[in-house]
This record gives C-alpha cells, structure tokens and sequence, in this order.
C-alpha cells in the first residue's frame, strides 16, 4: 500500500467514525443546533454544505 | 490513480453521508434524494419498510393553556356578569386589558362588547348567544366556538382544559370554565351563590340552569 492509498484509507476511516457519531446523534434525538448533532457531524463530515442544509428533523412530543 | 477498492468505500461514503443528509432535511421515504433511497443505493436488495416520522415542519403547534386559577372577585353591578367572564378568560391567558387592576380590566370589556348597544344595565348582554364576547375575544387572538350545548359536551371540552365562558337561560348569568372538579364543571362565577351555584356546576344544576350557550377556546 502507498502513502496514496493511506491517506485514503485514513481518510475513510475518520469519516467512518463521523457518520457513526451522525446516526448515534440521530438516535438520540440530537438533530441541530451543536457539534454532537447531526448537523454538526455532517459539517464535519462535508464542510461544503455550511448555509446548504434545510434541517426539518424529526418532532418529539 | 485509486484503487477500486477504495473508489467503491469513497462512494459507499459518499451515499451514506447523503442519506444522513436527507433525513436531517426531513426526506425519509420515496425515491431520490431521500434517506431510502440512499440506502437502497447501497445495497439494491434491500426491502426497506419506510416509516416517515412526523417532522417538525408537520408537528401541530404548541397549545397555548389558561391558568385555571385565575382570580374572580365578586361583579360590582347586576349586569356585568358576562363582560366579567369574558375579562376572566381573557385575564386567564394573560390578556386582560389591565393585568393590574381587575376591575377596570372589566371596566374596558365592557366598552369592547359595546356598551350600552351591546350590554347595557337594563338587559345585561343583548345576544346571548355570546357572540360579541366572541368577537372581543378574538380580537385579542383568542379564537373561540360557540354552540348550545350539553352537560356531557361542556364536560367533555371543560376538561380539556382551554377555558371558555357560558351563559344558561333560566340562570340569566355567564360564567367562566375554568375545568372539570370530579363530576362537576368548575366554573369561575362572579356571583358566587346566585341560585345555589357556587364554583361548580353539577348535572342537576345544569339541566335547571339551561339551555347553555357555550363559547370554548379554540385556539388562542
């Protein structure tokens, strides 16, 4: 495997971790409004979408 | 140049980022751009069963309730017992005219029903439907319905805890809703007595007291 190739795979593994962090926020009702949301993960994940979301997340009575 | 492996996790990534994506903006089921069809992007054997939740933008709107507590002195004049109640319930959401003193809160009610048109010292309130309550009602946006009802339909609305005015026809006084007391209507009466009724109105009372009209909160 090549520096490339780590990189790569280093790459994937973080975002990995960040979309496992999205789905546990979602689970717990944590959709906007910080970094553990997810929202806040998604940012983190994909920094293009700041101002491109429309959140319409879930409502808890 | 990326090795197919990697390019086939880079889009598996890449999908499941937009799935996550498209249930923060509310898009569960269907086809693209939501969450399921995402995910049946990823794995096309999947049978999904999807079940959209209800989203913020659908949630009804918060209810707004009275204080059913809210104080009701004793009328000063014979006739003023529905701009009372009508300035209770008004009061009970925090929109009297004047929080800091009940009787000229009950002073400017009875101009806002109209006075000596609509509710003079000779007749009380000229409709008893209550309609003009209605309007002064809404125009400090408690939006309300009126309706000749029953003991069994007061109780039923009265415990739903909205609040609302009523007026029977051979009581010849309004009163507000405060709620239900057990097997009682609680009501807020500023004449406390008149006929035997006090601060609940039975099914006996009721049947006596009527035909009820009825003016219930319905939004507000």
């Amino acid at each position: 495997m090549d520096e490339q190739e780590q990189a790569q795979i280093t790459q994937l593994q973080q975002q990995q971790m960040m979309l496992t962090q999205a789905l546990k926020a979602a689970l717990e009702g944590r959709w906007v409004g910080g970094a553990d949301t997810v929202e806040g993960w998604l940012l983190a994940i994909d920094p293009g979408l700041t101002g491109e979301l429309s959140p319409d997340p879930p409502s808890y009575p | 140049m990326t090795r197919p492996e990697i390019q086939q996790l880079q889009d598996q990534q890449a999908y499941l980022t937009a799935a996550v994506r498209a249930l923060l903006e509310g898009q569960w089921c269907g086809g693209p751009p939501s969450g399921q069809a995402f995910v049946g992007a990823l794995d096309p054997n999947l049978t999904i069963d999807c079940r959209e939740p209800i989203l913020e933008s659908g949630a009804p709107p918060d209810i707004n309730y009275p204080d059913p507590n809210e104080s009701m002195p004793g009328q000063l004049y014979s006739w003023t017992c529905s701009a009372c109640a009508c300035d209770w319930l008004m009061r009970s959401y925090g929109r009297g005219f004047n929080a800091g003193d009940i009787y000229n809160s009950r002073e400017q009610t009875v101009y806002a029903i109209g006075y000596p048109n609509n509710i003079n010292s000779s007749y009380g309130l000229m409709d008893g439907s209550g309609s003009q309550l209605q309007r002064v009602l809404g125009d400090v946006g408690i939006q309300t319905a009126q309706g000749w009802l029953t003991f069994d339909q007061v109780y039923a609305i009265a415990a739903q805890a909205r609040g609302g005015c009523m007026s029977g026809g051979a009581w010849y006084h309004w009163c507000g809703i405060r709620g239900v007391d057990n097997d009682t209507i609680w009501i807020a009466n500023s004449a406390p007595g008149y006929m035997s009724v006090w601060s609940n109105l039975n099914r006996a009372d009721f049947n006596r007291l009527g035909p009820f009209s009825c003016v219930m909160v319905t939004e507000a």
